[in-house]
């Protein structure tokens, strides 16, 4: 059987350098990622981390930096339920398609039925999609979503 | 076995209404979707096409209209390469989420080992993109067709 994996493909108008500096710079990760700051120096071996008001969210360790190619990092949700699951990894794939960057992340090595698997599934979408926002209008979505998106989920 | 189906999820800064135009109007869907014209009344039971560069590429049936937030509609391709696959359905969800749409397609009813499949996982993400694109900065995107590597489409 195929393990689970996640795969979430977008096109973007904006050029590779700008997309890899959304995706590895804190300032820019706040404004699109709810809040979520990103810190790293980006080499491959070193750790990785993302924060909400100075609380950590997620850790890990980079795979592989190959700007503004391919982004490869392990997966540590900080949270007790999440910590009892294997690492996961999240790998974004940068192409240049015409005048438009095609952006693939691949999320693989989850746990079957997991708690991050259902988590990233609906995580990664919002994420893109507001990312996507932020680079071709100047504005990210609302920063609320996640927690709209949870209230829906909790009454439907 | 997971089924063999296709489902991708977006957030659109934009109204249910908009978008459900954006889907059902062929003037909209030229912009977004490489000049492709969706046509159709849009009532359940009606026949629903696909045209390009004036020719109909795909064809099928509406079976589900709730504007602004249900359609589905069957999907055959007219080309000799997929004429031994059964209708393939494509469904899309609107739902409002602040100031945004959450939009949920889902295309469905592969057989195993299906190629339909494998060229409309390439194609939708180009064109989800090139829709939100255009419903929130006003400009579609011009991604190259040939780029997507579909078999077939050149």
């Amino acid at each position: 059987m195929s393990k689970p994996e996640f795969v979430y493909a977008t096109y973007i108008e904006t050029s590779a350098e700008k997309l890899w500096q959304a995706l590895t710079d804190g300032d820019f990760t706040e404004r699109y990622w709810f809040g979520h700051r990103v810190t790293s120096d980006w080499k491959v071996g070193s750790p990785y981390k993302f924060a909400k008001q100075g609380a950590g969210t997620v850790e890990g360790k980079v795979l592989m930096s190959d700007p503004p190619k391919r982004l490869v990092y392990t997966w540590d949700p900080c949270s007790p339920e999440a910590k009892r699951e294997r690492t996961s990894r999240v790998t974004f794939d940068l192409e240049p398609r015409g005048k438009v960057i095609k952006l693939t992340v691949t999320h693989d090595n989850l746990d079957e039925g997991g708690k991050t698997l259902r988590d990233i599934s609906g995580g990664w979408p919002m994420v893109i999609a507001s990312l996507k926002s932020l680079l071709e209008t100047g504005h990210a979505l609302p920063a609320d979503l996640p927690s709209c998106a949870a209230k829906e989920k909790a009454h439907g | 076995m997971a089924k063999p189906e296709f489902v991708y999820v977006t957030y659109i800064e934009t109204t249910p209404e908009k978008l459900w135009d954006a889907l059902t109007s062929s003037e909209f869907s030229e912009r977004y979707w490489w000049g492709t014209k969706v046509l159709s009344n849009w009532t359940v039971g009606s026949p629903f096409a696909l045209e390009w560069r004036g020719q109909v590429t795909d064809t099928g049936v509406i079976v589900e209209a709730d504007p602004p937030r249900l359609l589905s509609y069957t999907w055959s391709n007219a080309s000799e390469e997929f004429r031994n696959e059964r209708p393939s359905r494509v469904t899309f969800v609107l739902e409002p989420y602040g100031k945004l749409v959450k939009l949920t397609l889902t295309h469905e009813d592969f057989e195993p080992g299906s190629k339909m499949l494998e060229g409309i996982s390439k194609g939708w993400p180009a064109i989800m993109s090139s829709l939100k694109s255009m419903l929130e900065s006003g400009q579609a995107l011009d991604v190259p067709l040939t780029a997507l590597k579909i078999e077939g489409v050149e």
